[in-house]
C-alpha cells in the first residue's frame, strides 16, 4: 500500500513538471526566440479557441444522441439498402452547420447507436462541406467573380460526392472493425442505477477528453507547418494543371481551417486554376491536419489511409475535370 | 452502494474547468479580437457556457460506486488537454505582425465592398484591397484619385524598397487567425529609417492608382499602439 503510494507520487513529478515548466519555459523564451514562436503560438491559440466549442457541441449532440434517441431509430434507417442510405446520410449534413471538429463525435457516436458506419462516415464528410452557412460563405467569398457558381455549386456537388464515395468505400465493415475501442466507454454503462443525466454527463465529458487531445495535437502541427511553410513557395506550381491541384489539397490539408471561413482563403489564390480552388474548398473541410488525428483516434490508421486516398485521388479527377470544361 | 470520489473524474472536471476559466477570460478581458472575426466571436462564450455546464456536470457526477483508477495515461492525456489552456493564460497577449504578413497571401477582397460603399463611403484598406483585386473596383477608385485617406496599420517592406516609402499592412481574417491573408498599401513620402517592420502607425495622406497598385503619398504619419482590435474582418 505504502510503496503503491509512492509509485503514484513519483509518477505525479513528470506530469506537474510539464504543466509548469512549458507555459513558464514559453513565456521567457517567447520574447527572445524569434517571431516564428510567437506566430506558431498565436495561430495554434486561435485554431483552439475557435475550434474547441465545436468539439464540445459535438459532444453535446453526441451524448445526446446516446442517451435520449431509441435504438430503434438506428435499426430503421439500417434496414434500407446501402444505396439508399449514404445518399440520405449526405444530405442529413445540410441539417448539421458545425465545423468539422464537431461532426467527428457525432459520427462516432450514431455508429455506436447502429448506424451503419458507410452512412455515418458520409455524414461526418458531407456535415461540414454542404451545410448552408459554408454554402453562405463560399457565395460571399466570391461575389463578383464569374466564378461565383461554379464553386458553390460544385463545392455542394462535390462535397455530395466524394463523401459518398468514401463511405461507400468503407463498405460493409461492421462498427467495432472501423472504431477503434476506448476504454473509458467499456466502463460508460456506468453507476448502478444512474440516470439518464448522469450517463449523459459521462458521455459528453468522455467524448471531449477523448477527441480534444488528438484537436490540441493537430492543432499545433498545423500551426507549426502553417508558419514554416511560406505561401510564396507555392507560387511557381499555380499555372500548373494537376500539381496545381495537387499543392492546393495539400494546403487546405496543412491550413486546417474550419469550412466556414476558408473560401475566402481559397478566392485569395488567384493565380491558381477553378479546379484548384475548388479543390480546396472540397478536401480541406474533410481532410486536413486537425481531423487527421481525429480521425487516427477515432477509427485508426486504416481509416485515415483510405480517406486520404479516396478523398485525394476523387477530388483530383473531379477537379481536373472542371478544369477542363470550364 | 457506496459512492466515493473518483480521481478520474475529478481530473476531467477540472480539465473542462479550465477550459472554461480560458472561455471566460478571454470573453471578459476582451481578448476575443486577439483570435476570432466580429463574425465568429460568439464561439468564445458559447464555448465557456458548454464548458461551464460539463464541468459542473462532471463535478456533480463525480462520485461512483465503480472501482474508478487515476492511471498514468489518463493523466497525461488530461495533461495534453490543460496545456494549452496554462500557456494562453500566461503568455502577454499578441497579434501577428510582420513575420507572419511574409508568410500569408493577399486579401481578395473583389466584390466584397459595394459600390455604393464605394463611391461614399470612408476609403479604408478593405477598399484598396478590392481595388487590386477586381478592374471594376480599380475603375471606381481611379474615380476618387487624390482623396485625402486616414489609414492605420502595420510596417512591412518589400527588399530594395527606398528608405522614404513602406508597406502599411493589415491582416483581415473571416473566422480566426489562423485564416489571416494580407491587406497592403504602399505609402510614399514616410520620414526615413523612423519606424521599424512590425511597428504600428497611422498614416493621413492622399490615394493614387497608379497602373495596378495602389499608393497613398503621406502627408502625416505617427505612431500608435497595437489596437485592442488588430485585425480586419472579411465581411
Amino acid at each position: 500500500m505504502v510503496a503503491t503510494i509512492a509509485r503514484t507520487r513519483r509518477r505525479r513529478w513528470p506530469i506537474v513538471a510539464v504543466l509548469l515548466g512549458v507555459p513558464i519555459g514559453l513565456y521567457l523564451l517567447e520574447p527572445v526566440a524569434g517571431p516564428w514562436l510567437r506566430t506558431t503560438l498565436i495561430v495554434a491559440g486561435s485554431l483552439l479557441v475557435e475550434a474547441v466549442p465545436f468539439v464540445l457541441l459535438g459532444a453535446f449532440v453526441s451524448a445526446a444522441i446516446e442517451v435520449f434517441v431509441p435504438a430503434s431509430a438506428f435499426a430503421r434507417i439500417a434496414t434500407l439498402p446501402r444505396p439508399l442510405q449514404l445518399p440520405a446520410a449526405a444530405a442529413a449534413g445540410i441539417a448539421f452547420p458545425v465545423c468539422e471538429c464537431g461532426s467527428v463525435p457525432v459520427a462516432r457516436r450514431l455508429a455506436r447507436r447502429g448506424l451503419s458506419p458507410s452512412a455515418a462516415v458520409t455524414f461526418m464528410l458531407a456535415a461540414p462541406v454542404v451545410n448552408p452557412v459554408v454554402i453562405a460563405s463560399t457565395l460571399v467569398a466570391y461575389r463578383a467573380r464569374d466564378t461565383q457558381w461554379l464553386m458553390v455549386g460544385g463545392r455542394f456537388l462535390l462535397g455530395f460526392v466524394v463523401a459518398m464515395a468514401v463511405g461507400w468505400v468503407v463498405g460493409s465493415r461492421r462498427s467495432e472493425d472501423l472504431l477503434r475501442a476506448r476504454a473509458d466507454e467499456e466502463d460508460e454503462p456506468d453507476d448502478l442505477g444512474a440516470g439518464r443525466a448522469r450517463r449523459f454527463v459521462g458521455h459528453l465529458s468522455g467524448d471531449v477528453l477523448f477527441m480534444g487531445r488528438y484537436l490540441v495535437v493537430g492543432a499545433t502541427v498545423a500551426a507549426v507547418v502553417q508558419t514554416l511553410v511560406p505561401p510564396p513557395v507555392l507560387d511557381g506550381v499555380a499555372s500548373l494543371p494537376v500539381l496545381g491541384i495537387v499543392v492546393m489539397m495539400v494546403l487546405a490539408f496543412v491550413m486546417s481551417l474550419c469550412s466556414e471561413s476558408d473560401a475566402f482563403v481559397a478566392a485569395s489564390f488567384v493565380g491558381f486554376s477553378p479546379g484548384a480552388q475548388l479543390a480546396f474548398l472540397v478536401s480541406g473541410p474533410m481532410l486536413d491536419t486537425k481531423l487527421a488525428a481525429l480521425y487516427v483516434g477515432t477509427f485508426g490508421r486504416r481509416f485515415l489511409r483510405t480517406a486520404i486516398v479516396t478523398v485525394g485521388t476523387l477530388t483530383l479527377a473531379l477537379c481536373l475535370w472542371v478544369d477542363v470544361l470550364w | 452502494m457506496v459512492r466515493r470520489w473518483s480521481a478520474a473524474r475529478l481530473v476531467t472536471a477540472a480539465v473542462l474547468g479550465a477550459w472554461a476559466t480560458l472561455f471566460w477570460f478571454v470573453w471578459l478581458s476582451g481578448r476575443t479580437t486577439l483570435y476570432l472575426s466580429g463574425r465568429t466571436a460568439w464561439l468564445v462564450p458559447l464555448g465557456a457556457a458548454l464548458a461551464t455546464i460539463a464541468a459542473v456536470g462532471r463535478l456533480l457526477t463525480a462520485r461512483t460506486n465503480l472501482d474508478e483508477q487515476l492511471d498514468a495515461r489518463t493523466a497525461w492525456r488530461a495533461a495534453i488537454l490543460v496545456l494549452p489552456v496554462l500557456v494562453v493564460l500566461v503568455l502577454p497577449p499578441a497579434s501577428l505582425g510582420a513575420y507572419a504578413a511574409g508568410r500569408r497571401s493577399s486579401f481578395g477582397a473583389a466584390g466584397l465592398v459595394t459600390p455604393d460603399d464605394f463611391e461614399h463611403g470612408p476609403l479604408t484598406m478593405i477598399h484598396i484591397a478590392a481595388a487590386e483585386t477586381s478592374i471594376e473596383d480599380l475603375g471606381r477608385l481611379r474615380r476618387r484619385a487624390g482623396e485625402s485617406v486616414t489609414l492605420e496599420g502595420f510596417v512591412t517592406r518589400d527588399e530594395g524598397m527606398p528608405a522614404d516609402e513602406l508597406l502599411l499592412t493589415r491582416f483581415v481574417i473571416s473566422c480566426c487567425v489562423a485564416d489571416a491573408t494580407t491587406a497592403t498599401v504602399r505609402v510614399v513620402g514616410v520620414p526615413p529609417g523612423v519606424y521599424a517592420d512590425g511597428a504600428w502607425i497611422t498614416v493621413t495622406g492622399r490615394v493614387y492608382p497608379l497602373g495596378d497598385r495602389i499608393i497613398v503619398t503621406a502627408s502625416s504619419t505617427s505612431p500608435i499602439a497595437v489596437p485592442a482590435d488588430p485585425y480586419l474582418g472579411a465581411v
